[in-house]
């Protein structure tokens, strides 16, 4: 009889048991391009998607695979593709629902290449994108049209730290017949498993907090299974006929697994953005800890929101795990064991107090990243979002003197010593 | 394809080629609460290796409209009318549990119909405690997640599969929620009333292979072993897995389906 395993343990062992020949204890690094076939039957038999297997490290690696495994036992999903970055996770999704003439609703509060992608580049092919406020359930319905393929937004939105009410926007998009897809790298599937509350597809950059260590760039798609795609008219690609494997229909063949299909099929085999097997290892080793990590990120995010919501030399603070927040009542809904550990803050003395803080700080790093073990700091307005208009920024809710904060596993007491550097110098320049 | 069978639609895979009736057909039957994509690893390899593949979904399950069939024999009829609706013929039919006691009901009413009968992780009784079906019928979702968990081993807790990506307990509750929701209640039912699973196991006259699971919750190791001793002639072999060892070895199932189909073919020779 199997067991029905908990996160902790899956963290640790989904996806691998220990090679039969060598008892490796670790995932092995299968460092290969190809596979040797044993006969021309079994390479046709790979081909044609007859049974699983790997023909090719472009489309499908043990070790990737292992970690696509992880990931699909973490999230409660049917199956997960990993790919080599998050923006290559969300682009495979677009083109696997989309072609042209299509449109997506999308969130108008996040990250800054998401947006990019379907305002800039994405209307080149054909695929317009209406961007809406992810907390007005409303306008989501509103933006819905008949050639809609997907509704796309993230749980926790990046820089802005808005929440999306999940389960109300679901229930909209399976009303409307049309997939809900999440970003949910800033929550992670130990916060919160978006198809609990009715997400279709989820979207991680595993760089983040997945991964953990800020050592490898990665991606991951993961396919809830709970989306009906029958609809020839409306998803003609997936439910077929394709021109993949001789005019396949994804839906009938794979059933609850046709989009992951499609996506390997097509996305990976002609696009090919492949993780590498060594970066797979490394975010593996990352999961392994989320859980720890994930535990002592949300214990240090609320002593530093503690910290800095009393502190004389700030402005202001926004969490969700705080009452002030505007989304704090969806986000005790959805994220009861905590809103992630970004912390955005505006300091006194606006955008050049702010510069002198982020230079002055010696622990807390400078960069352009989040979900690191360590503690790293961002001006989003210069940095990340600096390519948005001014009218875009206000919409992302972004300001001047806004600082993103990742918190990390540091001592807390260092931490809040280093913060008090940081604040001194800004505090005496302005002076 | 979509077919309209008794005035309802039935999807009938065939392992994405055309079904060609004037070959080998293998038809594959599902267990409950399941529907074709039990055998997605199966369909395909036998479609391209050549032969007639038909998968149906049984009325309500999959993509069938339609009620559950409310009894195994009732299934073996509805298969039965099929099979004649798609004028198939050299028929070898596969079973995985439920679907091992509607082939034992069917090769019991329609003797002459079957030239090979493969059983999958069966037996010819399937006994269904009380919890269980209790379960199905107040909350059909929760007995899905128990019945994928219980259903696998050690392979499909920690989502190791030979599909690149794949969690078993994830499909396998998909799989089951694409069902109408009293199929599966309908399904339990019927294998815990069937009775004459011996009495059809001893009416065997054809080669018959049975492909066992060793860490098999839902029809027990112990139990498929005194089925298979009932049978005439018939080859077994154990898998080191649980009730779903369709997913969680495909290939060594394949190859063992494989290997007796090419018995069979010289058994017609000789």
């Amino acid at each position: 009889m199997s067991d029905n395993y908990k996160f902790d343990t899956l963290s640790l062992h989904a996806g691998h048991i220990p090679d039969k020949e060598t008892g490796s204890r670790a995932v092995p690094i299968y460092q290969t391009t190809s596979y040797v076939f044993k006969d021309t039957e079994e390479a046709a038999a790979l081909y044609n998607m007859e049974v699983g297997g790997h023909l090719y490290s472009r489309i499908s690696n043990p070790t990737v695979s292992a970690l696509e495994q992880r990931i699909a036992a973490l999230e409660g999903g049917t199956s997960a593709i990993a790919c080599s970055s998050g923006m290559a996770a969300m682009h495979l999704v677009v083109t696997a629902l989309c072609s042209s003439g299509d449109h997506i609703v999308a969130s108008s509060k996040m990250y800054g290449a998401n947006i990019n992608l379907l305002q800039h580049t994405m209307p080149r092919f054909g695929v317009e994108t209406d961007f809406v406020n992810p907390n007005d359930p409303e306008a989501i319905e509103k933006a819905i049209k008949p050639n809609t393929k997907m509704v796309f937004g993230e749980v926790i939105g990046n820089p802005g730290l808005d929440i999306m009410d999940v389960p109300v926007v679901a229930e909209i998009c399976k009303k409307n017949r049309v997939p809900l897809v999440l970003d949910a790298t800033f929550n992670t599937p130990f916060l919160m498993q978006p198809f609990n509350y009715g997400a279709n597809i989820v979207i991680h950059s595993l760089t983040k907090w997945l991964g953990g260590h800020g050592i490898a760039i990665g991606g991951a798609i993961v396919n809830g299974g709970n989306f009906d795609w029958g609809d020839k008219e409306k998803f003609p690609t997936i439910s077929g006929p394709h021109f993949a494997l001789g005019g396949i229909s994804f839906w009938e063949e794979f059933g609850p697994s046709a989009l992951t299909a499609k996506i390997r099929a097509e996305g990976m085999y002609n696009f090919g953005p492949s993780l590498s097997p060594t970066n797979a290892f490394y975010l593996m080793q990352g999961i392994e800890t989320l859980p720890l990590r994930m535990k002592k990120h949300m214990e240090n995010t609320h002593e530093i929101l503690t910290y800095l919501k009393d502190h004389e030399a700030v402005e202001w603070v926004k969490h969700p795990d705080l009452e002030t927040h505007p989304d704090h009542e969806v986000a005790k809904k959805i994220l009861p064991k905590g809103s992630g550990s970004i912390i955005v803050f505006g300091i006194k003395g606006g955008r050049k107090a702010g510069q002198i803080f982020i230079e002055s700080v010696q622990l807390a790093s400078h960069l352009a990243n989040v979900g690191d073990a360590k503690t790293l700091l961002i001006h989003p307005g210069s940095t990340t979002h600096s390519h948005l208009s001014s009218e875009a920024m206000k919409e992302a809710g972004l300001t001047d003197d806004m600082i993103r904060l990742s918190v990390g596993l540091e001592d807390i007491d260092d931490i809040k010593k280093d913060f008090e550097k940081g604040f001194r110098a800004a505090k005496k320049l302005i002076k | 394809m979509f077919i309209n069978f008794k005035g309802a639609k039935t999807y009938v895979g065939t392992g994405g080629k055309n079904l060609e009736t004037n070959k080998t057909t293998i038809c594959f039957i599902h267990g409950s609460g399941q529907n074709h994509l039990s055998f997605v690893q199966q369909a395909r390899y036998f479609a391209y290796k050549g032969y007639s593949v038909i998968v149906p979904d049984m009325p309500g399950h999959g993509f069938s409209d339609g009620n559950p069939c409310r009894s195994i024999k009732e299934n073996a009829e509805w298969i039965y009318d099929l099979l004649k609706e798609l004028k198939a013929k050299d028929i070898v039919f596969v079973g995985h549990s439920q679907g091992c006691l509607v082939g034992l009901e069917l090769n019991k009413i329609y003797p002459e119909l079957l030239k090979g009968i493969i059983f999958v992780a069966g037996s010819n009784t399937i006994p269904v405690n009380q919890f269980l079906l209790d379960l199905a019928s107040s909350n059909p979702k929760k007995a899905y997640k128990m019945m994928v968990t219980w259903g696998h081993g050690k392979d499909g807790a920690m989502s190791i599969a030979s599909w690149p990506g794949h969690s078993h307990f994830g499909e396998g509750f998909n799989v089951m929620n694409m069902n109408i929701e009293d199929a599966l209640k309908l399904d339990l039912e019927a294998c815990n009333e069937y009775q004459d699973g011996e009495d059809a196991s001893k009416k065997i006259n054809i080669p018959a292979l049975a492909v066992l699971a060793k860490y098999d919750q839902m029809t027990p190791l112990k139990s498929g072993k005194k089925f298979v001793d009932i049978i005439n002639n018939c080859e077994s072999h154990i898998l080191d897995c649980g009730h779903f060892l369709q997913a969680e070895r495909p290939k060594e199932l394949n190859l063992i389906i494989s290997s007796y189909l090419d018995k069979l073919e010289n058994i017609e020779i000789i």
